[in-house]
């Protein structure tokens, strides 16, 4: 029993805390998007929500472009990660995974600024279409959901990477030999091999980069503005400007929800993959 | 083998997404012009001396690090005590524990800065700073107890039992042999918890007030007013020291054990 003891009393400061400093705050938000004391039962914002253009654009071009950064991140993402797990040598495999972390660990803000000078005005876009005399004038990349979506393909690109390496890692290198020597091509070698043995890194990898795009806000902030409001900015603008608190919780809501969903698709789709495996 | 160019030529675009920007704001931080312009038209620093000299990033940027320190210090005292009992025993309610410590992870950054915001707002008796710290612990907690936990369950139980059997008080053989076991667990766990609260904009974005800044809050508001070279010349400054950082990662003990 003593020992019982020490032990719950050596979880208890970390659990307080969490209790008391997040989980009740979040909750709370949660429960007074739809009921309020004073007011009863509150549903207005939420209609508000799917019915306003503003938020019904930014959420829908927050999905859209979370979509499209999710596909093209694996569409690179893969043939990047086997180019790193077929690499002989430990050290430059060790120094490219190195690399490819690197961005996930700049500063935000640094980070996204690295694209203003790429997009930018007089950035290198537009000074090397001029150059080329492509364009006569310099054309406005920023502020555009095409900036939002490179910027937030080069932050998420790495948690793609990361969980396909880990997944191809894991994948014995005698299966893909054996096919090869059974007369499998190219084409049946990814689709029947690499593709099956490799869906729970696919699925993981996919989720963090879609529900990162989702709740990111720096990225948006800096490269879409408020011409390409997505989710994240939406809810910043509606507590700092508009001071539509009611709303800004309403959207906070609707974004941990479909983080959750995501989640709990994912999950489904995983566990589905190894079962019929 | 032979690698496939393929791969190679994927490989390369990845890394040119990756990188790419970073260097072009790199060469873009010597523009002498009071634009942001690549290529640049010449060469000065005077960019990097104007933004190192600059009150409002000093203080900011000392804010940072004080706030980075703390809440690594603060989460690892949280943190390391959980990590050890759920590596060693099994107990009632183990995934729930489990489950609370990753939560910050899983709740989105915004969701949790609403939250936190108008929960202190509410409760109306800490200071800006110390609801910041508050804050940051609890995004940065999960860190702490994932790589501890990691570095504790590759550490074998007898190790302990024989520290104990010797006579060592469950206190002094954590001490004297488990801490030292899993220092690299620990340390990487710091690195990790400082450069994410060093870099964290979703929750300081709603907990920051009236003269206390964090240095990424800092720079997003002078973005909006001044279009210059200096956010470049400071941000070469943060990229170039979270590579020295990552490469002395690698280096020391793998980049692996902070992931």
């Amino acid at each position: 029993m003593p020992n019982k003891m020490k032990k719950y009393t050596l979880l208890l400061p970390a659990l307080v805390f969490l209790f008391i400093f997040f989980l009740l705050p979040i909750l709370s938000t949660i429960v007074e998007s739809v009921y309020q004391p004073q007011k009863g039962w509150v549903v207005g914002k939420y209609l508000q929500f799917f019915t306003q253009r503003v938020s019904r654009i930014a959420y829908t071009r927050s999905l859209t472009i979370s979509l499209l950064v999710t596909i093209v991140a694996l569409a690179i993402g893969y043939p990047s990660a086997m180019a790193i797990v077929s690499v002989p040598n430990d050290s430059l495999k060790s120094l490219l995974m190195t690399l490819v972390v690197f961005p996930l660990m700049t500063n935000p803000v640094a980070r996204t600024f690295s694209w203003l000078a790429v997009l930018g005005r007089e950035g290198m876009i537009n000074n090397l279409l001029l150059s080329l005399r492509l364009i006569d004038s310099p054309r406005r990349f920023l502020y555009t959901p095409g900036a939002v979506f490179f910027g937030l393909l080069q932050l998420f690109l790495p948690l793609m990477i990361i969980s396909l390496v880990s997944a191809l890692e894991n994948l014995p290198k005698e299966v893909p030999l054996a096919a090869k020597s059974l007369g499998a091509n190219a084409f049946n070698l990814f689709t029947r091999i690499y593709i099956p043995l490799t869906v729970e890194g696919i699925v993981a990898g996919s989720t963090l980069v879609f529900t990162g795009c989702i709740t990111a806000y720096v990225t948006p902030a800096v490269l879409g503005g408020s011409r390409v409001l997505m989710l994240s900015t939406l809810l910043y603008q509606k507590t700092s400007v508009t001071l539509d608190w009611g709303m800004a919780t309403v959207i906070a809501v609707v974004m941990l929800l479909t983080t959750l969903v995501v989640n709990y698709l994912s999950r489904k789709i995983s566990t589905l993959g190894v079962s019929k495996g | 083998m032979k690698i496939n160019r393929w791969l190679i030529f994927s490989l390369v675009i990845a890394f040119i997404i990756l990188l790419g920007p970073f260097l072009v704001i790199f060469f873009a931080s010597f523009e002498p012009s009071s634009t942001l312009r690549f290529p640049p038209t010449g060469f000065t620093l005077s960019w990097f001396k104007k933004v190192i000299a600059m009150p409002m990033f000093q203080k900011s940027f000392v804010f940072s690090l004080q706030l980075a320190l703390y809440s690594s210090f603060l989460s690892l005292l949280l943190g390391v005590p959980v990590a050890y009992v759920t590596a060693r025993y099994d107990f009632k309610g183990k995934r729930l524990v489990e489950f609370a410590t990753t939560l910050p992870v899983i709740i989105p950054g915004m969701v949790a800065g609403l939250a936190l915001l108008r929960f202190f707002v509410l409760l109306n008796v800490f200071s800006v700073q110390t609801t910041l710290l508050i804050g940051h612990t609890a995004i940065v907690l999960p860190y702490v107890v994932r790589s501890t936990l990691a570095s504790l369950v590759n550490l074998p139980v007898s190790v302990e039992e024989a520290a104990q059997s010797l006579g060592a008080s469950p206190l002094k053989s954590f001490f004297l042999v488990v801490l030292p076991n899993i220092r690299v667990g620990i340390i990487s766990a710091f690195i990790m918890t400082f450069i994410t609260s060093f870099n964290n904009v979703p929750i300081s974005l709603f907990l920051t007030g009236p003269g206390v800044n964090t240095l990424p809050i800092v720079m997003m508001t002078y973005m909006e007013y001044y279009y210059n070279p200096s956010i470049a010349a400071l941000s070469t400054l943060l990229i170039g020291a979270t590579l020295a950082v990552v490469l002395l990662v690698q280096k020391i003990f793998g980049i692996s054990k902070l992931l």
